[in-house]
């Protein structure tokens, strides 16, 4: 039985949405198919962000957020195959589905209707979830993923929500040779898009306003465009939009760069609703407008493969656990290169 | 040398749309790729309405409109090899294209950025493309169709871009044996998707608004029919098992898309080929959290046009059609917009004679 202390840097108060306290969590009850882990890095996501803004709408508190963790197995139940204590391992952005649906049955268990997000959600017993801004954490072990040998913790962390959530549409919409892809918002998830979707050997266009990225996305291997390209009219093949901002999107612009039935997968999710569209929008190429939702375990398991095969690293800031406050405010306002990565200090 | 001669059914004056008058016009200047068409048969479709009442934008006097359109040859150019003199054959809602971009060389020509529409555009050398109400047009033989022998002209009509238009998003989407299809809308384009998608072999879906149309649409062989206007709880029985939706609706905001995407299994398409007056809802990227897609269609390329013939000849597919003479096109097109066909009007040349069925 492990000695596992579970703590970890909450918001109580929700008019304080960057105010952080240490508090004792209450874990998920543990079963046989779970795994505990000892938590020692996870990254910092927009989502923790839009979450204790309330921009998603109410949020349970006291509220730990974070879901890009990896830390060390201290404790595995009876019926997990997978891993043995002292591996090292990690937990995205989803902690439980049915195991039984047909998305379940069909490596879609990020599309289970009843799946349950690692944090402000509630298991069937009642206790709600809490996220990785902690000493540790317990989940069903589909959705705890093996870190490869070759890739540390602190490259690892940030690819189980951001690498994956790109990672995901890249592979199903046919990211790769032969093929010309467009990433829109080059942040966490978008600096992820171009590396996996040149690993991948697409041809990749980087769309940002931010002229300041620029050199970087050079050397992340994109070439880079303005907020949109009239000379790439009718000739992408996929656009991954990890863009967080609904206001002013220039959503048909986006839509005439595709080729015959492209797509457009935004992960993006603002919270305000997309520029409103006619049917004159999609039928001049017949694309397609779609989202996506996170990945599956099979693509977890591929992507951090890919990263250990071909030497991806995140661009990333490391901080101690304790400066949440300060990660937390500067992502906000999109002052990051291009990632948080906090290190557990707790315990 | 043919002697055909160039007349249709116009409308003259934009406010007054359903009053129509015989002009006289100047056709497509013929080229060595051309195939010259006399008409038998036009069918009525949203978009002729769409355009004579201006819902899609202002229009210039005279025009003719109709795209539905099938006939005799009469004449073809010095390059045509497919087609000669005596021929039954059909010409859809496009007209032209440049025949060398990407998409024009990919069997891909209904995407076109030049594209040319059968009525109400230019061709390059200025002269104004007229439609089907008509005696007789000119077209380069990609956008001319041959009709099979068993399939009467005025049932072929009405394929060429209500039956097209929902055909090809069929094929390129999936349909066939083991997918579950949903259809949005049974008139003249929906009907055609519930007839071509069993014939394909589909489980297929049909929402309706009202029970008006409940047992036509059973007789055409929907294994569903989900009425939608009483039930706002429609989509909850069929969550996440629909593998493609065809949207035929002329309706945008209020449409209930979200509820529709629902119904979508992973990565399921919902393609709209309705293209209203006015903008779809307004979404959020939360609507498409399921995986779900969006899109969009513009008619088919001419491979899958006489794919679908051969699928109608062979299948013995029939439209339910209700045939009118081409002078009552105002009445037709006034039915149209009021919803009142089952399921689509077909219009007999009666300006020329014509020696057809």
């Amino acid at each position: 039985m492990s000695q596992v202390q579970f703590r970890g840097y909450a918001i109580t108060d929700p008019k304080k949405w960057s105010d952080f306290s240490i508090i004792d969590i209450k874990p998920k009850t543990f079963e046989e198919t779970d795994v505990e882990i000892a938590i020692t890095h996870c990254g910092v996501c927009g989502s923790d962000v839009h979450m204790i803004t309330q921009g998603w709408g109410e949020a349970p508190f006291p509220l730990v957020v974070g879901h890009e963790i990896v830390g060390k197995v201290t404790r595995v139940g009876s019926q997990v195959k997978e891993f043995k204590v002292g591996d090292r391992a990690g937990v995205g952005a989803q902690v439980a589905s049915c195991y039984e649906c047909r998305a379940c049955k069909s490596d879609n268990e990020n599309y289970c209707p009843k799946s349950l997000s690692t944090y402000a959600d509630k298991y069937p017993d009642g206790v709600v979830t809490q996220g990785g801004y902690s000493t540790a954490i317990r989940a069903h072990e589909q959705f705890v993923f093996p870190i490869p040998e070759a890739l540390e913790s602190r490259y690892a962390a940030s690819m189980l929500c951001a690498g994956l959530t790109v990672f995901s549409p890249l592979k199903r919409n046919g990211a790769g040779p032969g093929k010309k892809v467009g990433i829109v918002g080059i942040g966490g998830l978008g600096h992820y898009a171009i590396m996996f979707a040149k690993a991948m050997g697409a041809e990749v266009y980087a769309f940002t306003h931010d002229k300041s990225k620029v050199e970087d996305i050079k050397k992340m291997g994109a070439d880079h465009k303005g907020d949109f390209a009239k000379e790439l009219a009718h000739s992408l093949d996929l656009i991954v939009s990890t863009r967080d901002v609904a206001e002013g999107m220039p959503l048909q612009q986006y839509l005439s760069m595709l080729w015959v039935h492209g797509r457009f997968v935004t992960v993006g999710l603002p919270d305000k609703p997309l520029p409103q569209l006619t049917a004159f929008d999609l039928n001049p190429n017949g694309c397609f407008l779609g989202s996506s939702h996170i990945g599956s375990k099979k693509e977890a398991i591929e992507m951090l493969q890919l990263a250990a095969d071909k030497d991806i690293k995140p661009w990333y800031a490391e901080l101690p656990m304790k400066d949440v406050q300060q990660a937390v405010e500067r992502l906000k306002r999109n002052d990051v290169r291009y990632r948080f990565i906090l290190t557990q200090d707790i315990a | 040398m043919s002697e055909v001669q160039f007349k249709g059914y116009a409308i003259t004056d934009a406010s007054l749309w359903t009053q129509f008058s015989i002009v006289e016009y100047q056709p497509k200047n013929f080229d060595d790729n051309d195939v010259e068409v006399a008409i038998a048969y036009c069918g009525v479709c949203g978009s002729d309405v769409h355009t004579i009442t201006e819902g899609w934008g202002k229009i210039p006097t005279p025009l003719v409109v109709g795209h539905e359109i099938t006939g005799k040859v009469t004449r073809v150019g010095a390059n045509v090899k497919q087609f000669k003199v005596g021929d039954r054959v059909g010409v859809g809602a496009q007209i032209g294209s440049c025949y060398k971009c990407r998409a024009c060389t990919n069997e891909q020509e209904n995407y076109c950025p030049n594209k040319i529409d059968t009525y109400n555009d230019h061709y390059p050398d200025g002269v104004f493309a007229q439609g089907g109400y008509s005696t007789a047009i000119r077209a380069n033989q990609q956008f001319v169709f041959p009709i099979p022998e068993n399939l009467p002209l005025k049932y072929a009509s009405s394929m060429l871009c209500a039956g097209l238009t929902v055909f090809s998003p069929l094929k390129r989407h999936g349909c066939g044996p083991g997918k579950k299809v949903g259809v949005i809308g049974i008139g003249g384009l929906g009907h055609y998707a519930v007839l071509f998608a069993k014939a394909m072999g589909a489980e297929v879906y049909a929402f309706t608004h009202s029970t008006r149309k409940v047992d036509d649409i059973k007789k055409m062989g929907a294994d569903h029919v989900v009425v939608t206007g009483t039930n706002p709880d429609f989509a909850k029985p069929l969550h996440m098992m629909l593998d493609l939706i065809v949207c035929t609706v002329d309706v945008g905001t209020d449409m209930p898309l979200a509820d529709y995407l629902s119904t979508l299994w992973v990565h399921g398409k919902f393609v709209m080929v309705g293209l209203p007056d006015e903008p779809l809802p307004q979404m959020k990227a939360f609507d498409f959290l399921c995986g779900a897609f969006l899109g969009g269609s513009h008619i088919g390329n001419k491979v899958e046009a006489v794919e679908m013939l051969q699928l109608a000849a062979s299948k013995g597919i029939r439209p339910w059609i209700e045939e009118l003479p081409m002078s009552k096109a105002g009445e037709a097109v006034q039915r149209v917009k009021k919803g009142d066909v089952r399921y689509r009007f077909v219009l007999k040349q009666d300006i020329a004679p014509i020696d057809i069925e």
